[in-house]
């Protein structure tokens, strides 16, 4: 894997707050090596570290994205879900904004059952079809959609089990990551003060609670993506 | 209260006990200056504050969920912080109209007045217990620096996501197509088939139970074991089918599955699907036996297998022997010590099998030659 370049520079990221931790006293002792100084009941996280992790993380990304895999990013938290959406669709990968379905990954065939519904009814709004029902049913199968439209919404294009999946913050995602795990798939994780960092492949110890530091790391791995695309694109 | 006034008394800490509550003790004991109360780390201290608090009229005759680990962390300050903390809330959590005459006025002045004086003190207290991991940090120096490679000439960062504009929903899913292909979403902007998905799905024939043709893929399956088990429920029995199936090529991989059905066929291929799951190498020599003893066990099965000289065939009993032989096994010696059951029994068989080494392996590890260890 070569190093490239990935304008990661610490002084944005101390601005967007990537170094605060989780409170002092809710923290895994796991996350000892990372945690720089403790400051007024919170940890502060080393930034150097964090630097290198994201930059390898970026490394691996753009290497399996110029090889063409999958990527799936997972972001639950509801300050979250508009940015994980935006990423995924800006990356062209597939997303779970809302709530993580059980067995997601590990039922994949039922989860594929869901889809071809999801599919089907959205075949039947766009003919039309729905209108030439009785209230009721069209009712049903409206909401039926919506609530597929939700949960469903960002894997429609997803053919079979992804390559990689990111994780944006391991205590709300943890089904997700178990389910990884089982499944052999490598994981990125954002872990803060309080998680497990070797649970996931790459741990990147980062702020998980701001906004503006789940912004800029999606932001490194989205471009990282963006570029892998491209190198696969002229050279398949 | 006169009790209480008296031991307080006793350690002579001069104390105005009021009539008010139990609220009012603490706010005296703690407004004490000097922060005695809190310095002092004997155990007696610490114990006399739960004393207090519990006997308060609170307490006695509705249990305050009051669990503050007391006595046993390394400075007063904390455990009273944590106390403090801990009872203000339950106060509060648990107001019930008992508390009614202790107006919530005084509940909230509590924390202010007093927490505010123990979070000075505490973080004067903390400075020499100030954890400052850096020191922990120093091995691996490497790692604290962090060395980018150099940008490219005329490199300008790339905007966020945010930043760019919207795009249509028509040019997100043309960009989707291309990639993935139309795969699940039910239009199609680059005019792909839609239903391109269909032929990968299991398509359920319209008549009788689905014949689906046995994987191929060298594995074997024998069923050690086929029951029929129970779940009573109010209007009857439920009658299902365990099986317990063994699958495994007879060149050194086995697996053990178990499944449940209501039917026999289905059991045994569900459990034959669980079984290719969990498959498990087994080292063989060239003499199709194993290295070494091993024994291992699960639940109460213990089972110990050795190698044999070629010619002896498999001896072992049940779950023991369909394992082996389904692993490729020819010569090997195996007993079932504890208990007969089939599944624990090849469950414990697996773990055996695991559990033993090559003779290469071991070698290579320990970096002593296959000569010296054969001695």
């Amino acid at each position: 894997m070569a190093r490239r370049y990935w304008n990661i520079h610490l002084e944005e990221m101390m601005e967007a707050g990537i170094h605060f931790g989780h409170g002092t006293r809710k923290w895994n002792p796991r996350m000892a090596p990372y945690i720089s100084a403790k400051h007024k009941g919170i940890h502060i996280t080393n930034l150097t570290r964090t630097a290198r992790f994201l930059s390898e993380a970026c490394d691996l990304v753009f290497d399996a994205a110029s090889r063409g895999k999958q990527f799936l990013i997972v972001g639950t938290k509801n300050k979250a879900a508009d940015l994980v959406a935006r990423a995924a669709i800006r990356a062209r990968c597939h997303y779970v904004n809302q709530k993580w379905l059980g067995g997601m990954l590990t039922n994949w065939s039922t989860t594929e059952t869901r889809l071809h519904k999801f599919r089907d009814l959205r075949t039947e709004q766009k003919g039309g079809r729905l209108d030439s029902l009785p209230k009721r049913d069209a009712a049903i199968l409206k909401r039926q959609l919506s609530r597929l439209q939700t949960y469903l919404g960002g894997i429609k294009y997803m053919t079979r089990v992804p390559d990689i999946v990111i994780v944006v913050d391991q205590q709300e995602e943890y089904t997700a990551l178990r389910e990884c795990i089982t499944l052999g798939i490598p994981t990125i994780c954002l872990i803060d003060t309080n998680c497990d960092p070797d649970l996931a492949d790459i741990s990147i110890p980062a702020n998980d609670d701001a906004i503006a530091s789940i912004r800029l790391i999606l932001n490194k791995l989205v471009f990282a993506i963006c570029e892998g695309r491209s190198s696969y694109i002229r050279n398949p | 209260m006169q009790d209480i006034e008296k031991m307080l008394n006793k350690k002579d800490r001069p104390v105005q006990a009021s009539k008010c509550g139990g609220i009012a003790y603490i706010i005296c004991i703690l407004g004490i200056p000097g922060g005695l109360f809190f310095v002092r780390e004997d155990k007696q201290c610490s114990q006399e504050t739960e004393l207090i608090f519990l006997s308060s009229p609170l307490s006695p005759k509705r249990s305050v969920t009051y669990t503050s680990p007391m006595a046993t962390t390394a400075s007063a300050t904390r455990a009273t912080l944590s106390s403090l903390s801990s009872l203000s809330l339950s106060l509060s959590l648990h107001s019930t109209p008992r508390l009614s005459f202790l107006s919530t006025a005084k509940l909230t002045r509590l924390p202010k007045l007093t927490l505010s004086t123990v979070l000075v003190r505490a973080s004067e207290s903390d400075k020499p217990n100030g954890i400052v991991f850096d020191d922990f940090n120093n091995p691996d120096e490497d790692a604290a620096v962090f060395d980018p490679p150099t940008p490219p000439e005329d490199y300008t960062p790339p905007p966020s996501f945010d930043e760019l504009p919207m795009e249509t929903e028509d040019e997100i899913a043309a960009a989707y197509e291309e990639l993935y292909g139309p795969a699940y979403a039910g239009v199609s902007v680059l005019g792909n088939d839609v239903y391109v998905m269909d032929s990968k799905a299991k398509k359920t024939s319209a008549f009788g139970k689905t014949k689906k043709e046995k994987v191929k893929d060298g594995f074997e399956e024998r069923v050690v074991q086929v029951r029929r088990v129970t779940k009573v429920v109010k209007g009857g029995k439920q009658l299902k089918f365990r099986a317990i199936v063994v699958v495994g090529d007879k060149k050194g991989q086995v697996g053990v599955g178990v499944a449940k059905a209501k039917e026999v066929i289905a059991a045994v291929q569900k459990s034959a699907v669980d079984a290719r799951r969990n498959i498990v190498t087994v080292p063989m020599t060239k003499y199709l036996t194993f290295p070494h003893r091993s024994d291992g066990d699960f639940g109460a099965a213990k089972v110990m297998l050795r190698p044999a000289s070629p010619g002896t065939g498999v001896i072992a009993g049940g779950a023991v022997r369909i394992v082996l032989e389904m692993a490729g096994v020819e010569n090997a010696l195996g007993k079932q010590l504890g208990s007969n059951n089939a599944l624990n029994n090849a469950r414990a068989t697996v773990v055996a099998v695991q559990k033993m080494k090559q003779w290469r392996e071991v070698s290579r590890e320990r970096g002593i030659p296959m000569e010296e260890l054969w001695k």
